[in-house]
């Protein structure tokens, strides 16, 4: 592990401005992937800021939204009343991540800024675009079965690990971000994290010392309609081979109003699974329904060579996810 | 390891992190000479073979004793709702609650029992809600995920 400098901020200014005058400084809020990463020398900051003393830990009602606070422990934000009432699909999905130890250290910021599991990632006898830019992807051709199968390029082909994340893509979150000259700017959860296209070293659109200040999601109309269904090698304590948020409004005639499907574990960003959403508006739920809709979505598949059992996963998942959604 | 009570990895925590902070180790979990009832169960169903993973089993277990009582849900628990009450755990909970601590050496049926015995207040053998005949399981319209 590269030796590193640490320092403790006390206010957002202080911080964003540390790391913003060190490209090799790095925020430190949970750091159960940042510190892992270190210890594996993937990662190999030189500077440390811990922001855990800030004032980001609000969980709290601002009109129509819900705001949670970047620094907010995954745990108690899995837990809160304002989140259990309103997003029980919040709750499910961060409780279908990680451990409990894990969760009662992860915060909501580091969550959304977690890196991928990609085992050629993490190996640094081998090549990754992600962690060493043009050294090329091990992952292309080579084990694949965890890997994308939407929105890949033949730069990376790496998923997004976050259940969180994935819950929010279908609730219409959007991240509250601040730079260090206290510029906010507000960005919608699916244009948050990015496809790899030629720059997989970058998984999101956040710039370096830009910090997550906080979560806003907006109220809904979805009730007890919501699901999330993760579907993994073990019962627990894994990452997903697929995952499933849902949402749905129905009406009192029974007919889907508005919906809201989002995937895990198929691309290099929460996938927002729009013509399945559209297929459902105006119709009843019904098997047939779901299963088209579903066959309809995974039609775009690409899957590589030892992932093609996620296509049929996935449309099995998202008919589960939606009949559960529904019932 | 708990830190301020809650329990967290060690492996994944700078030391520097920790200033002001109340650090519980497994030296830590009982009170003088006298052990945890965690511990105590742990002895008595022979919830370990080893041992390489027990101080971390324990003090997961401690963790989750208290979490249960502060109605804290985990990903199998039913009908999440607003309010956080006091809960008794099925057997998949108290697995799921656990899966973050793993055995090697394959002690899980014990470390269950030991869990349980202690949760519950009463003495108790392990059981899979899945094996049983369908018309005894505890939820037959649970379907598993």
């Amino acid at each position: 592990m590269k030796p590193f400098k640490y320092q403790r901020a006390k206010e957002i200014k202080e911080a964003t401005k540390m790391v913003a005058a060190n490209k090799s400084a790095n925020f430190l809020a949970g750091g159960t992937n940042l510190v892992d990463l270190m210890k594996e020398d993937v990662m190999r900051p030189d500077e440390l800021v811990d922001i855990n003393n800030l004032n980001l830990k609000q969980i709290k009602s601002i009109g129509d939204k819900i705001s949670i606070g970047a620094l907010a422990k995954n745990k108690d934000t899995a837990n809160h009343p304002l989140i259990k009432q309103n997003f029980p699909l919040l709750t499910q999905a961060i409780m279908a991540g990680a451990s409990a130890q894990i969760r009662n250290m992860a915060t909501n910021g580091g969550n959304l800024n977690q890196r991928t599991r990609c085992v050629y990632f993490y190996d640094t006898t081998m090549p990754c675009n992600k962690r060493e830019p043009n050294s090329g992807c091990g992952a292309l051709e080579g084990l694949n079965r965890m890997h994308a199968i939407f929105g890949w390029s033949d730069k990376c082909v790496a998923v997004f690990p976050s259940d969180m994340s994935v819950g929010l893509s279908a609730l219409d979150a959007v991240i509250k971000v601040q730079d260090e000259k206290g510029k906010e700017r507000s960005i919608h959860i699916d244009e948050y994290h990015r496809l790899p296209g030629d720059s997989p070293e970058k998984d999101n659109n956040l710039k370096h010392g830009e910090l997550i200040t906080s979560i806003e999601i907006p109220k809904n109309k979805f009730g007890k309609n919501t699901y999330y269904l993760k579907v993994r090698d073990r019962a627990s304590y894994a990452f997903a081979l697929v995952s499933v948020a849902v949402g749905l409004e129905i009406d009192s005639t029974n007919t889907i109003r508005h919906s809201r499907i989002a995937m895990g574990g198929v691309a290099h960003k929460p996938w927002r699974a729009f013509i399945a959403e559209k297929m459902l508006i105006g119709k009843k739920p019904s098997k047939e329904l779901f299963e088209e809709a579903a066959k309809m979505e995974m039609e775009r598949a690409k899957p590589l060579e030892h992932n093609k059992f996620k296509v049929t996963l996935g449309a099995c998942a998202i008919v589960r996810a939606l009949k559960m959604a529904s019932k | 390891m708990h830190i301020d009570g809650e329990r967290v990895l060690s492996c994944l925590t700078l030391a520097a992190t920790c200033e002001g902070k109340e650090v519980t180790t497994i030296e830590g979990i009982a009170t003088g000479e006298t052990l945890h009832p965690i511990q105590t169960a742990f002895i008595k169903y022979d919830a370990f073979q080893c041992g390489y993973c027990t101080p971390g089993q324990i003090c997961s277990a401690v963790a989750l004793l208290n979490e249960a009582k502060q109605g804290e849900v985990s990903y199998v628990t039913e009908n999440i709702g607003p309010k956080s009450t006091s809960m008794t755990l099925s057997d998949d909970e108290i697995r799921e609650r656990m899966s973050g601590n793993l055995c090697r050496c394959g002690a899980y049926p014990n470390i269950l029992k030991a869990i349980k015995e202690v949760h519950t207040g009463k003495e108790t053998a392990a059981t899979w809600n899945f094996a049983k005949p369908l018309d005894q399981q505890e939820d037959a319209n649970n379907e598993t995920v």
